[in-house]
């Protein structure tokens, strides 16, 4: 499990906080979004800071916390409603430890800490997933859904499909600090 | 791939489409439809006319690989990374994320394809009006038509939103002709 995984030196930018961003990942808004440090994200992934809330100042639109995953070709954008008559799109709060899989797509409201997200999956609008959940590969999780913690949720519409042991955090806090650590470029 | 046709892009003045997004092919944009970055356009055989107040979000991929001209009505809104085909599209359709519609089904007006909803039927087909396809097996059933006013508030509150909304992040595009 200690194997690194490499990458080419120039595909990521490195920031100051130990963020890693693609360059071919298109991030729309960039000073709407704001990385905890130490998250990885990878090619190809769309992330809409562009979609902000109307109002004066800036507004965060999408915050990640330390340690997460966004993954190849994932599409983070916030989601949108109509409250009291005006339309908004409003912000899309990640904690940390959370790792999304390759090619999902995610307009969640918030999602907590060590949540584990698969592949292909769908999570719909205004979806808040509470923390140490784990969402099985192609499962799409219908609007406005709660996740509860430590449950894992698979299927098309997503349902609960058997409670995780307490020591969820543990391990999804391991495995995300150990695939930073894991993630480095070609050594020359 | 088909002959290299020559591009014939029309954008509306009022239509808002970044440089970020995919076309190619004879495409005309209708006024206040708006179309996100990183969507695709693709008129492979005959051109697609897309009309007003249509909203295409990122990843989505229009194609046209038939002939005839692919026309796609008002008001329509096409989810992250949803795949049409469909040679006609009426109004007020709501098409999903990630699901595919294949180009013999035509699509009337005020349907609904639910996500990751394949509608690939091997003979031509018409989705009558208020059609709900949902779910794995892309099972279907009608909408009453309540909440319709609703919606279409909704649908053009968004549209207004994105026209202000996307310039003031993304570079416009324009068409040939202006």
């Amino acid at each position: 499990m200690n194997t690194p995984i490499y990458y080419q030196r120039g595909e990521y930018i490195e920031t100051d906080t130990g963020n890693k961003v693609s360059r071919r990942a298109a991030i729309s808004g960039p000073q709407n979004i704001i990385l905890g440090g130490k998250t990885i994200i990878s090619s190809n992934a769309i992330i809409r800071g562009d979609l902000r809330r109307t109002g004066p100042g800036h507004a965060v639109v999408i915050s990640l916390g330390r340690y997460c995953l966004v993954g190849e070709g994932c599409i983070m954008r916030p989601p949108y409603k109509t409250y009291r008559g005006v339309f908004n799109y409003y912000p899309m709060k990640i904690g940390d430890n959370v790792h999304i899989g390759a090619n999902s797509i995610v307009e969640a409201a918030t999602i907590g800490n060590y949540v584990e997200i698969g592949k292909n999956c769908i999570i719909g609008k205004f979806v808040i997933i509470k923390d140490c959940a784990k969402i099985a590969d192609d499962t799409i999780i219908p609007p406005n859904t709660v996740v509860p913690a430590l449950t894992l949720f698979a299927g098309n519409p997503g349902q609960i499909v058997e409670d995780l042991p307490e020591t969820m955090q543990e391990m999804v806090e391991a495995q995300t600090k150990q695939y930073y650590t894991r993630f480095q470029p070609y050594p020359n | 791939m088909p002959p290299a046709m020559r591009d014939k892009i029309t954008i509306h003045s009022r239509a808002v489409v970044p440089q970020d997004a995919e076309l190619k092919g004879d495409i005309t944009i209708g006024a206040g439809t708006i179309v996100h970055p990183k969507a695709t356009i693709f008129a492979a055989a005959g051109p697609i006319v897309i009309g007003s107040g249509c909203i295409l979000e990122e990843a989505v991929i229009l194609v046209n690989r038939r002939k005839e001209v692919m026309r796609i009505g008002d008001d329509n809104l096409f989810e992250v990374g949803c795949r049409v085909e469909s040679p006609s599209i009426g109004n007020m359709n709501t098409i999903s994320a990630r699901a595919r519609v294949h180009h013999t089904v035509r699509i009337s007006s005020y349907c609904f394809i639910g996500a990751g909803c394949l509608l690939v039927p091997t003979e031509d087909e018409i989705l009558e009006e208020y059609t709900v396809v949902y779910g794995p097996s892309a099972e279907r059933r009608n909408w009453s038509g309540r909440g319709k006013l609703q919606e279409a508030d909704l649908r053009r509150k968004h549209a207004d939103y994105l026209k202000e909304m996307l310039p003031k992040f993304n570079r416009l595009r324009r068409g040939d002709g202006t």
